[in-house]
């Protein structure tokens, strides 16, 4: 727990309430990530996220989550030493250069879902499931990240601010400004992640709160009272587009190259009614991760893009 | 410095590409210039020298200060632009030509295949740099006389892997229009069953009047249902004749048996505990405070259930028991 122990070389980011830097740990020489949190004068105390942060990766130890591996106070600021993971999903996706596979898709989830099965049974909602937030590790392992936005499950009196996850990824609950959701909104989450993957391009790219609400439902269906009880009782269930929900046949032609089973899976993770999403249990017992071909080992995937 | 770079200009002009060095004819003047070199020394001359020069017989090559005889027969077009590259490639088909082993002929055997390729190496280096060049080409033509059967079965072997490359790729060729045809048909025949289905609800809701007009349309989904088509049948089938093709076949075994990894696959990689330390009976179990909350509109809608609640409470209740700290913390 001491400072000396670790060393900063080189600034790789800053954020909005923190600065990450590059490093070693001098014990055994790995290379290592800082995360140094800013605390500015004009707040009283230490800034919300930094604190869930500290509060949930201690909690969790897990291959495919974020290790969160000490923490030391220097001149006055609170530093998280993290283990050091050179890209995320969304560069990989982002860059054209980077082949993947069907098979590298499916491994990617695979991981995901395991590092999300580990964090919902330890009670904790994510809410901030992106692409950017998957990082990869040197060896290709998926590890679920920031934990800034993340809570325990609250008790059912409790109140939860539907105002999380970025928007793109957002579930339809949470658009429509539910106060008492569940795991089920990291699921869907996920399967957006999944969609894009498939298509290399986001799937639900809404410019606004409102205008998120039409390309989900222009995409998956407007929700109604039948498929989703009570759905209308919410107070952002008004003055709504109705769209039908896609035939298996549409999605086919969305997602070309899918099979079936892969299909099977978005569409359950992509349920509208929370109830009847599948858990992360349910997703990883579905048929996508059985059948062939199997997911690639992480190490074979290729994640750095080759200049020729 | 005057006198330099009109010196250097005129380099320059002497190694134009565009023009022939010996009748300094000009691509600007004759657009359809062509260049061809002789292996034999490959000194760049435009097509029309060679037939004014070698056409009457083998000749000595006009460029000053070589003096290799030249036939016509041996003059090609240079296929890149570096003299260097394009002379190392002609060494290397012909030596090629002979050597052409592959990694079968020696049983798999790496290294012996490793030191064979590095002799062969060696001959196209020592041809290329001119080398003992004469103790070489001996060595290549002995290599010829001991080896002809095994060359001939070689370029055999090749030949038949050629060709069973572009039978496959022929194959899939085929596989892929016949899938597209059906697909389009399908497609087709879907739409006009819509139609169809659209008409004749509307011809029985007029004809039945007063019945039950959801039985009407249900009844005329389900024969649209029962119509499915022989072309859906039939791209089904081509799927199984693709997914088992022979040619993929025996092309992927090699990667097959390459990714069979030690760990069987498990959905949890092992890491879940099926073993639960509770039982939540329902019937039984009266907690008036959290099954209000289950017939209230907005915790309905947002997904709520009671298990989970029940879930976390419990396991957190249990989650200590068995457990030591002194134990944990050592």
């Amino acid at each position: 727990m001491s400072e000396s122990n670790y060393t900063k070389e080189k600034k790789v980011g800053e954020g909005t309430y923190a600065v990450v830097y590059l490093g070693k740990q001098l014990s055994s020489g790995d290379s290592i990530a800082v995360k140094e949190i800013k605390t500015s004068e004009f707040k009283d105390g230490l800034d919300m996220s930094a604190i869930r942060e500290v509060k949930y990766l201690q909690e969790l130890n897990h291959p495919n989550v974020i290790n969160l591996i000490d923490i030391f106070m220097a001149y006055d600021n609170l530093n998280l030493v993290l283990e050091f993971l050179p890209t995320d999903l969304e560069v990989v996706i982002k860059d054209k250069n980077i082949l993947f596979t069907p098979a590298d898709i499916k491994s990617w989830m695979l991981m995901t879902l395991r590092g999300v099965y580990h964090v919902h049974r330890n009670f904790i909602l994510h809410r901030d499931l992106k692409p950017n937030n998957l990082l990869i590790s040197p060896d290709g392992l998926i590890k679920v990240a920031d934990f800034g936005l993340a809570r325990a499950v609250p008790g059912p009196r409790e109140m939860l601010t539907s105002n999380v996850v970025t928007r793109w990824y957002r579930a339809p609950e949470l658009l429509f400004g539910a106060k008492h959701y569940t795991y089920a909104v990291d699921v869907w989450s996920i399967g957006v992640i999944f969609a894009e993957l498939m298509l290399r391009i986001p799937y639900l790219p809404g410019q606004d709160d409102m205008n998120q609400m039409e390309v989900t439902f222009r995409a998956l269906g407007t929700p109604t009272d039948k498929q989703w009880p009570e759905v209308s009782s919410f107070p952002g269930y008004n003055k709504l587009q109705i769209y039908p929900s896609p035939s298996r046949d549409e999605l086919r032609k969305r997602f070309i190259a899918a099979t079936e089973s892969a299909l099977t899976l978005m569409e359950n993770m992509l349920m509208m009614n929370p109830q009847t999403r599948w858990n992360t249990i349910q997703c990883l017992e579905s048929e996508y991760f059985k059948e062939l071909p199997a997911p690639s080992d992480p190490a074979d995937i290729n994640i750095f893009s080759q200049k020729v | 410095m005057s006198t330099q770079t009109i010196s250097g200009s005129l380099d320059e002009y002497d190694d134009n590409k565009d023009m022939c060095p010996i009748c300094k004819t000009d691509r600007y003047l004759s657009p359809d210039l062509k260049f061809l070199v002789n292996p034999e020394c490959y000194h760049k001359i435009c097509e029309n020298c060679v037939d004014r020069i070698f056409s009457l017989g083998p000749a000595q090559c006009p460029y000053k200060g070589c003096d290799k005889i030249l036939r016509k027969n041996k003059f090609k077009t240079q296929v890149f632009d570096d003299v260097g590259v394009e002379k190392e490639v002609d060494i290397r088909k012909r030596v090629f030509n002979v050597f052409n082993k592959t990694i079968d002929d020696f049983n798999g055997n790496l290294d012996d295949f490793n030191k064979y390729l590095e002799d062969v190496e060696d001959i196209v280096y020592n041809l290329d740099h001119g080398v003992d060049v004469e103790k070489t080409e001996e060595r290549l033509r002995t290599y010829e006389e001991l080896n002809k059967q095994l060359i001939l079965n070689n370029i055999e072997r090749s030949k038949k892997d050629i060709e069973n490359f572009s039978q496959r790729q022929q194959f899939e060729k085929e596989m892929k229009l016949k899938k597209k045809l059906l697909e389009r048909q399908i497609e087709e025949e879907d739409r006009f069953n819509k139609e169809w289905a659209k008409k004749e609800i509307v011809n029985r809701l007029m004809s039945s009047s007063g019945n039950d007009t959801t039985d009407v349309i249900e009844g005329v989904k389900n024969t649209v249902k029962l119509k499915k088509s022989s072309a859906r049948r039939k791209l089904e089938e081509l799927n199984r004749v693709l997914k088992d093709n022979p040619y993929f076949a025996a092309n992927n075994m090699g990667q097959n048996n390459r990714i069979k990894s030690s760990i069987p696959y498990t959905p949890f990689n092992g890491d879940r505990d099926l073993h639960q330390r509770f039982e939540v009976d329902e019937t039984k179990y009266n907690d008036p405070l959290v099954q209000e909350l289950e017939k209230r509109k907005d915790y309905i809608a947002s997904g709520f259930r009671t298990d989970f609640i029940y879930e976390r409470v419990l396991t957190e209740a249990f989650m200590g028991l068995g457990c030591v700290i002194s134990e944990e913390r050592a």
